[in-house]
């Protein structure tokens, strides 16, 4: 079984590898979104409430810092999540031959697992260094723990996406469609702190990781329970996918 | 018995495309399927080779099977050798019998050449010939294959029916689907699938 795993594992990677739009993905967008930062966003301090802390609670940044933390978050949900609707769709029908021949797709669900945790913490790592360099962050380790919570979740989306959706180009929308509403949105303390209704917001999957990227940057307060329900929505997520891709893939 | 199918019926909504099929599989035998397209050939292909699940009917299979599908399903960015790997992995081969198979088979379908080549580089007829090769890869009792020969050139279509032949005397029963009748002398028995039922 385990020898079954690694080969899985070092063959997606591989693949992951010279997939050149992949790379040219992970290197631009976050380059791109943080350089739109630079240049459109001002110096002025902005005082906001974070909906996870106390109500007299105020944070005290300037509005191209907390952009910068933003879009680091929106960046990384969006890149894992592509490329985790990657791993999982693209290769189907080939990956089902391979079952036919002897993987178990449990096996084969483990190596995708794997090769998705290291995408994770190479994103995490590689956006909150490059966030570090236009803005320096207060927590740099912690706030790179929040980059890996939002990639865990909208990764464990991304596998959800593409074990229920056959064909690529609506999976696609599906990411898009939600990281755009959620984390390029409404996850946006600046918006969040006047939305109405913000229980909606609250249940969205980015809520938790973006609270957790927040607090962790800018604040010394514990971020233990954003953290616990981050991982708690990605499990749900993973449970579901990991559910339909064995239902799926398995031998007849 | 390698392969022995009773009763096996599959319908797509009000669309039945297997009524009732029922067949064997003697060890060292080419047995042929002919149908128009879009007559069931290949689901009842991914029936037998537990791709698809039937409606009804039972399927008994004894031995190692080998499975060619009609499109060549192969990773676009790993190399032929890494296909090799990974399939072996799946089969359970170890690595003498990797290498020795590999080696076999790259040089009797002649692409060795391509062995460290990505399979987006390589042309539609090199990629039947691993397609092919990773069913043949394991040394199958029981060798599925669905119109294995697309794209494939005069000599490795001769070179293909040449294996076949080898397999046949070594004792492996072939299941072939087909839709050339200049085949007919090839092959053992023949079938044709018509309204969801083998004449």
């Amino acid at each position: 079984m385990m020898n079954k795993i690694i080969t899985g594992l070092s063959m997606i990677l591989r693949m992951l590898i010279r997939q050149k739009i992949v790379i040219i993905l992970l290197l631009i967008i976050p380059v791109f979104f943080l350089t739109i930062v630079e240049f459109t966003t001002s110096e002025r301090m902005l005082p906001f409430q974070l909906a996870s802390l106390d109500e007299d609670v105020f944070i005290n940044i300037s509005e191209k810092g907390i952009s910068f933390i933003f879009f680091a978050v929106a960046s990384s949900g969006f890149l894992v999540s592509f490329l985790a609707l990657n791993l999982i769709q693209k290769n189907n029908a080939v990956n089902r031959r391979l079952i036919i021949c002897g993987y178990h797709p449990i096996e084969l669900m483990i190596s995708i697992l794997l090769a998705l945790i290291l995408v994770i913490v190479l994103i995490a790592i590689y956006i909150g260094l490059l966030t570090n360099a236009f803005y320096t962050i207060d927590h740099l380790s912690r706030f790179i723990l929040g980059l890996v919570l939002i990639g865990f979740v909208y990764g464990s989306y991304g596998l959800l996406v593409g074990s229920l959706i056959k064909m690529e180009l609506e999976g696609v929308l599906m990411i898009v469609l939600l990281v755009n509403i959620d984390v390029g949105w409404l996850q946006n303390p600046l918006f969040y702190a006047e939305a109405q209704n913000q229980i909606i917001i609250k249940f969205l999957p980015a809520y938790f990781p973006s609270q957790t990227a927040i607090i962790t940057a800018v604040t010394d307060y514990s971020a233990s329970t954003s953290i616990l329900n981050s991982l708690l929505y990605g499990f749900v997520f993973l449970s579901f996918s990991m559910l339909i891709f064995f239902y799926k893939m398995r031998t007849k | 018995m390698i392969l022995n199918t009773e009763h096996i019926a599959k319908s797509f909504g009000r669309n039945k495309v297997l009524k009732n099929i029922s067949f064997q599989l003697k060890a060292g035998s080419i047995t042929g399927i002919v149908g128009e397209n879009g007559s069931g050939k290949s689901v009842l292909m991914d029936i037998i080779v537990g791709a698809r699940s039937a409606d009804r009917g039972i399927i008994n299979r004894n031995g190692k099977i080998g499975y060619c599908p009609q499109r060549a399903l192969l990773f676009p960015h790993l190399t032929v050798q890494e296909h090799f790997i990974y399939f072996a992995i799946a089969y359970g081969i170890g690595r003498d019998q990797l290498k020795r198979r590999s080696e076999e088979l790259l040089l009797h379908f002649n692409y060795r050449k391509y062995k460290q080549e990505k399979i987006i580089n390589l042309s539609g007829g090199t990629q039947q010939k691993l397609n092919l090769s990773i069913a043949l890869l394991h040394e199958p009792d029981l060798l599925i294959l669905d119109e294995p020969y697309n794209g494939f050139d005069w000599d490795t279509y001769q070179m293909f029916w040449n294996y076949t032949n080898h397999l046949k005397k070594q004792g492996c029963a072939i299941l072939i689907v087909t839709h050339l009748l200049s085949e007919k002398e090839r092959l053992d028995r023949i079938y044709k699938l018509e309204n969801g039922i083998l004449i």
